[in-house]
């Protein structure tokens, strides 16, 4: 036997890879965002026409071999449309839920670890924000700071911190009396530190839930913002404003609304089996 | 021989919607190197507060601490955390004392990593071995989590934590009332062989009055924030004074076939720690109260050499001269 005991830090990430791949749903999410992920990186390798080519003699033609997911009023490919829009919509939810989340975690954290004044100011605050309709508030954010896609993303991720910044405080309010924080404390451990490596880690599981479900929100207030003309600018090709637009259309060709759409749904769908799997995945309490 | 610890008239009060809670009230004590004071009393009679205040996670209402000497009573910041090196606590519920995400290697690493005792993860992993198999874990444990194990390596891995930074004083609220019977003997003994090796000095909080006997020197018995009997271990269980102490003693049961004790039960109510009353706080549920009991408070003093009891009848009652 060894003097030393091992610390653990690569062999977690291979403990919790194994827990995270035991679970067939999680890895069929994760396949497709992975597959997601390469239409970003490389739309132009995987679509076979650009974003953006015309041609009004093709217009709504039914999905094909030529044209998979058929074509939009202009007769521009809807394939080739969504593989491009991946780039924007991927970007734009994971950003704005990273914004969100960001902010969320710390005002949470603040408000449930200190508590009474700090609390309450911070959480009046939300109230304040929760009262204000979320497209309102993006509408105003973006208005004052100007039309482009970080505003969007940024407008976006700040109407979803209320969301964040309660589970996040009634989570820590329920660990925190805890009796292995007050054995950190006792062992000298700073607030800070309390909060990132014992409070945070163990109020993961809402935390993600939260994050899964409000990516899904974002492409969908985004798509909202572009139709009032704030958000992604046509031609630019972007998952929402192509729902929106094709709504026109819907009564005679399906097609032009349903394949942005199922794209939406897929993305939303992976994303929530990869976040519970993740969570599952972090909690070692769930080993077998 | 001065004590390590020692504490002069300590005051812990809560403030509740209805008034001041007195959850410690007017408690003093020392306790020498090496040795062990065991705190007693019912539930809520204060005895995890003492503990708590006594080494700074909470803050005194008003009191003084000495530690080797020096009133530590009035410290913050830095200087508190200095102390905590010194001063460690092992907690009642290995179930809930115990981070449910972290790796038993790393919640004993956690305070010699905070107070930067080792120089790189091979020292640290090092030192996390010897305090495991100082408390008794097989190494191969060190990757496992706290929900894997049962709850004596549950509070093994607890007094390992306390154990890491070398401290001179262990505050042990109720270590072992969450475990079974079998295991309680366990964690007793290696607590006694550590605190023999080690020169440890406990504060040891229970309710176990056979728990207390086997591991204290002298014995501190708590009524509702107050003390109300400290005496050496040994005199304690052969004559107690304190009509309190004596329903305490006579609660415990005896392992005896057909043996039968005198039983003493305790009438009336507890009353209230918010805002208490003056005069004795047991009155209301001892059989030889009197008026001066719920009118004045009873002195704390000797009713015998080194054995000390707050009662106004101490005498009459036990037919002392």
């Amino acid at each position: 036997m060894s003097d030393t005991v091992s610390m653990k830090k690569r062999g977690q990430f291979k403990e919790t890879w194994r827990r995270f791949t035991k679970n067939k749903g999680a890895v069929i999410g994760l396949g497709f965002i992975a597959l997601l992920a390469v239409c970003a990186l490389i739309p132009s390798v995987i679509a076979p026409y650009g974003f953006d080519d015309q041609l009004l003699s093709r217009r709504f033609q039914s999905p094909s071999g030529a044209h998979l997911f058929g074509t939009d009023e202009y007769g521009r490919d809807i394939f080739s449309r969504v593989v491009y829009g991946c780039r924007i919509s991927l970007t734009l939810g994971l950003v704005s839920v990273t914004i969100s989340c960001a902010l969320g975690i710390v005002l949470g954290c603040v408000a449930g670890y200190y508590g009474k004044v700090a609390d309450n100011v911070i959480m009046r605050v939300i109230d304040v924000m929760l009262s204000i309709p979320n497209i309102l508030l993006a509408v105003s954010i973006v208005a004052a700071l100007g039309t482009s896609f970080f505003n969007l993303m940024l407008a976006i991720g700040i109407g979803a911190v209320p969301g964040y910044a309660r589970v996040v405080r009634a989570a820590i309010l329920s660990v925190k009396e805890q009796e292995y924080i007050e054995a950190a404390r006792s062992n000298g451990a700073s607030d800070l530190r309390i909060i990132v490596s014992h409070i945070v880690p163990n109020c993961m599981a809402p935390i993600i839930v939260q994050a899964t479900m409000s990516i899904a929100s974002a492409v969908l207030s985004a798509a909202g913002m572009s139709f009032i003309g704030l958000g992604i600018m046509p031609p630019t090709p972007e998952w929402g404003s192509m729902l929106s637009s094709g709504r026109a259309y819907i009564r005679d060709y399906w097609y032009v609304v349903t394949f942005p759409g199922l794209a939406i749904m897929l993305t939303v769908f992976s994303i929530n089996l990869l976040g519970d799997g993740l969570r599952d995945a972090l909690d070692p309490r769930l080993k077998s | 021989m001065s004590a390590l610890i020692e504490v002069r008239d300590l005051k812990k009060y809560f403030k509740t919607p209805k008034g001041n809670l007195h959850a410690v009230d007017g408690v003093s004590f020392g306790i020498e190197r090496g040795k062990t004071l065991g705190v007693v009393g019912e539930s809520g009679c204060g005895k995890s507060t003492l503990g708590r205040v006594t080494i700074h996670l909470l803050e005194a209402t008003s009191g003084r601490i000495f530690f080797e000497g020096k009133d530590i009573s009035q410290i913050g910041g830095a200087e508190v955390k200095r102390y905590r090196q010194d001063m460690q606590m092992i907690f009642q519920d290995p179930y809930s004392s115990l981070d449910p995400r972290m790796s038993v290697s790393n919640i004993i690493a956690e305070p010699l990593r905070i107070y930067r005792k080792c120089r790189d993860e091979a020292e640290l992993g090092a030192q996390v071995g010897r305090l495991m198999d100082r408390v008794g874990l097989a190494r191969r444990l060190a990757d496992a989590y706290p929900h894997e194990l049962d709850g004596g390596r549950r509070q093994r891995i607890g007094v390992a934590r306390a154990l890491s930074l070398n401290p001179k004083f262990i505050v042990c609220d109720e270590p072992v009332s969450a475990l079974d019977v079998s295991i309680q003997a366990q964690i007793l003994n290696l607590m006694q062989d550590l605190q023999a090796e080690l020169d440890l000095t406990f504060l040891f909080i229970t309710h176990n009055m056979a728990v207390v006997k086997h591991i204290s020197d002298e014995i501190l018995v708590m009524y509702m924030g107050k003390m109300v009997e400290s005496a050496p271990s040994g005199s304690v269980f052969a004559e107690r004074f304190h009509p309190y102490t004596k329903a305490l003693l006579a609660a415990v049961p005896v392992p005896v076939l057909g043996g039968k004790k005198e039983r003493r039960l305790l009438k009336g109510e507890i009353s209230s720690p918010v805002n208490p009353k003056p005069g004795c706080r047991f009155a209301k549920r001892c059989e030889f109260a009197t008026e001066l009991c719920s009118a004045e408070e009873p002195p704390f003093a000797e009713a015998k050499p080194g054995h000390r009891v707050a009662c106004h009848h101490v005498k009459s009652i036990n037919a002392l001269a």
